[in-house]
């Protein structure tokens, strides 16, 4: 069949005899030389095409105590989660209502990052110490020690940031966290930063100057790497997942208390018992959430229900007992779905109803 | 994609301020499709690359010149497809078959395959959703042998393998996904045709 050796000849698969046919049998009519004209124009104009992946993930894919769906690789990061039982910093009235990224300065200004096209942040000599671009901001530059300014970034349910310290250090921000940094790191000094809420780091080399993250109880002294931590005020654990480099966990009041991580290990610190533990992981199930999506792996409905709660930004109430017990295993690609979406299909294998008001949503029992 | 807009339009700002972060962020985005392009044409792989190489090169040079994303697109296909048609007129594509009647021959129609291409700024985004819906729409299996084959390059063995089918079968579903393509684009083919033949 003539189409099959056209398709071969564009995938310089065919043999020279086949080649040979073709030509022939293009120069036999114009209709025909058209045709083949036609197909390689397609076949050349696909490239012009957006990336296509091969996955072919439905949108949502979420299945209750199933095996687990494949997750993506990753190159390496390392994730803490840390859970305080209080926020390590004040909430000025003011942002904890804000739905917008907030930046306190060094100065106590506050500046909301809208959706401005580029912006130059200067310090109060008026020198450029940074980018600003709608989803990130990138800091370069070394002070003194004594000048040394902190920054606060303030994340809200809903949104995520990213940060590029003066150092080169990127840090990927989640939903519900703060940031305490310099605006640029001291020329002597450590590389120190607070962190509550959730945080992706890749941290630069920089032997003489440790990278250190604090989240109140736990400091995280890292080695030149990448990892992800996890210290949500309203969990009383830290979790700390490396992926690559080394990093070294301790209890910032007693640092004999400590705990040195491997690639692919998790520390949790719980803050009742001041006891870590560690354990072998999957990083990339971990660091999803910096690919925009969210992964569950036999995670109980109620951890679902946070998740959501800071990833999309609303409130959900949820009376229904038999949900609460399920275990539900999946990935939620963030950008394409809405939390109705993910409700239609948990409902799919475990019925309930829920009503919607403004950003509330209650979860009640399926009648009988 | 809706995620990227923002940050594709905050990079073109700063790439046509001279900012070498963002022409990375194009670079990255664009090459291996332009490298792609160029290899349907002059069949070699590092020559492709070089083609590519220097369209950036010139994309660079001309930042100043460019007034929107699409006008990044325009210029890179645009100058791949004249570089590519100089190389074919001075000969310089290697033989690929023992027979150089039909080396002759292959130079002839991707000639005129490449002067009846047109990369203008409008059509380019038009013609992008266009492709991308089309692709989209072929039956899943259908769609999977294609994005493996055009996107990842795979040998048809390959791919019968990672589906678990034959290699009859592979080769069916290319022929299916290319009639099926050619049948959605072929508006916006004839239309260029009949441009190209109206001129």
């Amino acid at each position: 069949m003539i189409s099959d050796i056209i398709y071969k000849y564009l995938s310089n698969e065919a043999t020279e005899q086949e080649v040979q046919r073709l030509f022939e049998w293009i120069e036999a009519s114009e209709d025909n030389k058209k045709h083949f004209i036609n197909i390689k124009k397609t076949w050349v104009i696909t490239t012009l095409s957006e990336t296509i992946s091969t996955e072919t993930t439905p949108v949502i894919n979420i299945k209750p105590k199933s095996k687990a769906a494949s997750y993506l690789k990753y190159a390496a990061v390392f994730l803490v989660l840390v859970g305080l039982t209080k926020l390590a910093f004040d909430y000025n009235q003011k942002t904890k209502l804000s739905k917008e990224i907030v930046l306190e300065l060094g100065d106590g200004r506050f500046e909301y990052i809208t959706k401005n096209n580029q912006t130059a942040l200067l310090n109060d000599k008026g020198n450029l110490i940074a980018k600003k671009f709608p989803n990130q901001i990138i800091y370069f530059g070394k002070v003194k020690d004594e000048e040394v300014l902190y920054n606060t970034l303030k994340v809200p349910y809903g949104k995520t940031f990213r940060l590029t310290l003066s150092d080169g250090s990127v840090v990927s921000l989640n939903s519900g966290t703060t940031l305490r940094y310099p605006e640029q790191f001291g020329i002597n000094g450590n590389r120190k930063v607070y962190l509550t809420g959730e945080a992706f780091f890749e941290v630069t080399k920089d032997k003489q100057h440790p990278f250190i993250v604090n989240t109140n109880q736990v400091d995280i002294e890292v080695l030149g790497t990448k990892f992800n931590v996890s210290a949500y005020p309203e969990t009383p654990t830290v979790n700390s997942t490396l992926v690559e480099g080394s990093i070294l966990m301790s209890e910032t009041n007693n640092k004999s208390n400590a705990i040195l991580l491997e690639p692919n290990q998790m520390a949790t610190w719980f803050s009742h018992s001041k006891k870590m533990i560690i354990k072998a992981v999957d990083p990339s199930f971990y660091t999803a959430w910096t690919k925009g999506e969210l992964a569950f792996k036999d995670t109980p409905f109620s951890t679902i229900a946070k998740i959501i709660q800071r990833t999309y930004d609303v409130e959900i109430i949820n009376e229904n007992s038999d949900l609460a017990k399920q275990n539900f295993t999946g990935t939620i690609k963030i950008s394409e779905s809405s939390v109705e979406n993910i409700l239609e299909l948990l409902k799919r294998d475990t019925p309930f109803n829920y009503s919607i008001n403004k950003n509330t949503i209650t979860i009640s029992n399926f009648p009988n | 994609m809706k995620i990227n807009s923002n940050t594709e339009s905050t990079h073109f700002e700063s790439f046509k301020e001279g900012d070498q972060v963002a022409f990375a962020y194009f670079y990255d985005q664009y090459f291996s499709k332009i490298q792609a392009f160029s290899i349907s044409f002059i069949y070699d792989k590092e020559e492709a690359e070089n083609v590519t190489q220097e369209a950036f090169l010139h994309l660079w040079e001309n930042r100043s010149n460019i007034d929107s994303i699409n006008g990044i697109r325009s210029f890179l296909y645009t100058y791949t497809k004249s570089k590519c048609l100089n190389i074919i007129r001075h000969n310089k594509v290697k033989d690929r078959f023992k027979d150089d009647v039909l080396n002759q021959k292959e130079r002839e129609l991707d000639t005129e395959i490449l002067n009846s291409i047109s990369f203008d700024v409008l059509e380019l985004t038009e013609l992008e959703h266009l492709i991308h819906g089309s692709i989209n729409k072929l039956p899943p299996k259908t769609r999977e042998v294609f994005i493996k084959k055009r996107f990842e390059q795979k040998k048809n063995v390959e791919i019968a393998e990672e589906m678990q089918v034959t290699l009859k079968a592979v080769e069916a579903h290319m022929t299916k996904a290319l009639k099926l393509l050619r049948n959605s684009l072929s508006d916006y083919i004839t239309i260029i045709f009949l441009f190209i033949y109206n001129n």
